[in-house]
């Protein structure tokens, strides 16, 4: 028993390694730096700093990121639910060959081009002005909270549909069918009989946007000015303005706290189904 | 609109077509009210895509489909007003039993308590009672296609369409599940297409059998008149006569003078078609003789017993005759290269004017 345990071991032991060295080394660092005062000791000053300071920030990323994420589930529902039910061959094929190219297109590159697309004397209020929808007077600039927002669900959108379109297509057609034959329109069809089947994929891609968009830094330092601005923003102004490790690390164990609050939700759905089985 | 005189389904010249590949040719079939009708086809024929046309789920490229007189070739399948029963039970997984047998009826806006009352009823008629609350994951497959049967009859159709729904169940429960069908179908009086590839299940279940190939009805009729006479070679093989011969008929004299390949003649008198015939016959048409015996309106044909099993009441045995072998069951124990005399009573074969030599078993 020993010798096949040693090898089983000697055979982990480099992802081991990777794991302690480039994750939870930094990480218990970082944590032990975040409840470390100046002295030396233990202290919640850090954390006392970071919410004086940056409290409104913890409210308008929890704000960012829960909207971003709703916004992000309906249109995935949306795109995936016609990916799989609608009848129209052409609007499946355009949808199919569009939706996944914001996939391969980096947040920082995704950002510089809603800049452009966003500002107010961007392509989008152009556009409307050239057609006539919009007064040119009236065009405002959409680069704060809102293009933030726009930045993340554009950027998402696909991954969770991809995830959402795959499940669609994996579960039994039949099922789908009888709905419709014992008269359901397709709306209902997705609402109350596929949307429950693949509501387990649903939750893993939403909670997996969640986190991404919790630790994006390019998209709030591009897209918005710097008041109100995302937890990411702040870590970095402190650590690079003023060397404040610190409460860096602060707002650090914050943004762990919510994305960890996320997994707990995660986790509890999965457990419960798992009991119903 | 009088029910009793439109048909239930009427299929009129409906063509269907998968791409570029057509599927159905221009089919027609009228289903009285009340009708239990079995589309019986190997796989591939089209029958399903027949079925799933009638449901809506398939685009007709012509033809016309109506049901109680009204045209409904395209009306999406949720505004059909029919049920469906399929192969994979095709139960929403999370939903309980009652959720399931009771959805058709919440669409239809039916209130909380009637639905359940309704639910307790049908599930009561399929020996369910008590599982309302049970997940439809946790039924065995029999009780599942109870529930899909339940889920399809609650909202009390007119017409019930079956895709093939008890291939997935094993033969107690289907043997089962088939007279309950056919018992609930007399008693409500719903009109039935069931889609299915099981001879015997057809022809239990039916009041007609329609049999497609390649995209072509080829033969309707009741059961026994499809089985008894089969309008052509293909009809004959898939009822089961699957055994064929081909013989030369010719008069002389007064009598006609039946000659098989090998040159052994055989005088006949009566009615039978004349020139070159491919005789279809199922095994147990056939029967054992000794192979000098001569009997009245019968071909004997001398051969060896190669090959003998026991399927249960009577024993099955393959006959080699020259390089052909035939299929035969009798009730008789024979020992193994045994020569006997293949006797074929002229009355029980289906004959049909040759287009290509062969012999031996069809399929």
């Amino acid at each position: 028993m020993a010798r096949p345990s040693f090898l089983g071991l000697l055979l982990i032991a480099p992802a081991l390694v990777m794991i302690g060295v480039l994750f939870l080394y930094p990480l218990g660092f970082s944590l032990s730096s975040a409840f470390t005062g100046a002295d030396g000791r233990f202290s919640l000053g850090s954390f006392h700093k970071a919410y004086e300071l940056y409290s409104t920030d913890i409210l308008f990323t929890l704000f960012i990121v829960i909207v971003s994420t709703l916004l992000t589930g309906v249109l995935s529902i949306a795109i995936a639910g016609i990916l799989t039910l609608s009848e129209t061959p052409w609007l499946i094929a355009v949808l199919r060959n569009l939706y996944r190219w914001p996939l391969f297109i980096p947040f920082i590159v995704a950002a510089q081009c809603m800049r452009t697309f966003l500002a107010k004397n961007g392509l989008m209020n152009n556009s409307l002005v050239a057609l006539g929808l919009m007064e040119p007077i009236q065009a405002t600039s959409f680069l704060d909270w809102r293009g933030i927002i726009i930045t993340f669900v554009w950027k998402q959108v696909p991954f969770v549909t991809l995830m959402l379109a795959g499940a669609m297509a994996s579960i039994d057609r039949a099922t789908i069918e009888a709905g419709r034959n014992l008269g359901a329109s397709r709306l209902r069809v997705l609402i109350e009989l596929v949307l429950p089947q693949v509501a387990q994929t649903l939750l893993v891609g939403l909670v997996l946007s969640f986190v991404t968009m919790l630790s994006v830094l390019s998209v709030p330092m591009m897209v918005a000015g710097s008041q109100p601005t995302m937890l990411t923003v702040d870590m970095a102004f402190r650590i690079n303005s003023y060397g404040d490790y610190a409460t860096a690390n602060a707002l650090g164990v914050i943004s762990y706290v919510i994305a960890g609050a996320v997994a707990w939700i995660y986790l509890r759905h999965n457990v419960k189904r798992e009991a119903q089985i | 609109m009088d029910n009793n005189v439109l048909p239930a389904i009427d299929v009129d010249r409906l063509e269907v077509s998968y791409g570029s590949q057509q599927v159905l040719h221009g089919v027609s079939l009228s289903v009285a009210p009340g009708e239990f009708i079995a589309i019986l086809g190997s796989s591939g024929c089209g029958k399903t895509t027949l079925l799933r046309t009638i449901a809506g789920f398939q685009k007709a490229a012509g033809g016309a489909i109506r049901l109680f007189g009204r045209d409904v070739v395209n009306v999406p399948p949720e505004k059909r007003g029919m049920a469906m029963m399929f192969q994979s039970y095709a139960l929403w997984p999370h939903m309980t039993v009652l959720g399931n047998v009771g959805y058709g009826l919440k669409l239809r806006g039916v209130p909380k308590s009637e639905i359940h009352k309704r639910v307790a009823s049908i599930l009561k008629m399929l020996n369910l009672s008590g599982l309302e609350n049970r997940k439809v994951t946790n039924l065995s497959g029999g009780q599942r296609q109870r529930v899909a049967l339940g889920r399809a009859l609650a909202i009390e159709p007119e017409i019930l369409l079956l895709d093939e729904p008890l291939s997935n169940l094993d033969a107690k429960v289907r043997i089962q599940l088939r007279s309950e069908i056919k018992s609930l179908q007399a008693r409500l009086g719903f009109t039935a297409i069931h889609v299915t590839h099981d001879r015997e299940e057809a022809m239990t279940m039916a009041d007609r059998i329609v049999v497609m190939d390649a995209g072509h009805i080829v033969q309707v009729g009741p059961p026994k008149d499809v089985y008894d006479r089969p309008n052509s070679p293909f009809v004959a093989s898939f009822m089961g006569a699957e055994n064929t011969i081909d013989l030369e008929v010719h008069s002389s004299g007064q009598d006609v003078e039946i000659r098989t390949r090998d040159g052994l003649s055989t005088p006949f008198v009566g009615q039978i078609p004349m020139g070159s015939l491919t005789a279809y016959f199922r095994d147990d048409a056939a029967s054992l003789h000794d192979p000098d015996a001569r009997v009245a309106g019968s071909i004997i044909l001398p051969g060896t017993i190669t090959q003998r099993t026991y399927p249960g009441g009577h024993y099955r045995y393959v006959v080699a005759i020259g390089d052909r072998h035939f299929t035969v069951t009798d009730d008789e124990y024979h020992a193994l290269e045994r020569p006997v005399g293949l006797r074929l009573p002229v009355a029980s074969l289906h004959l049909f004017p040759s287009d290509h030599p062969q012999g031996g078993i069809h399929a």
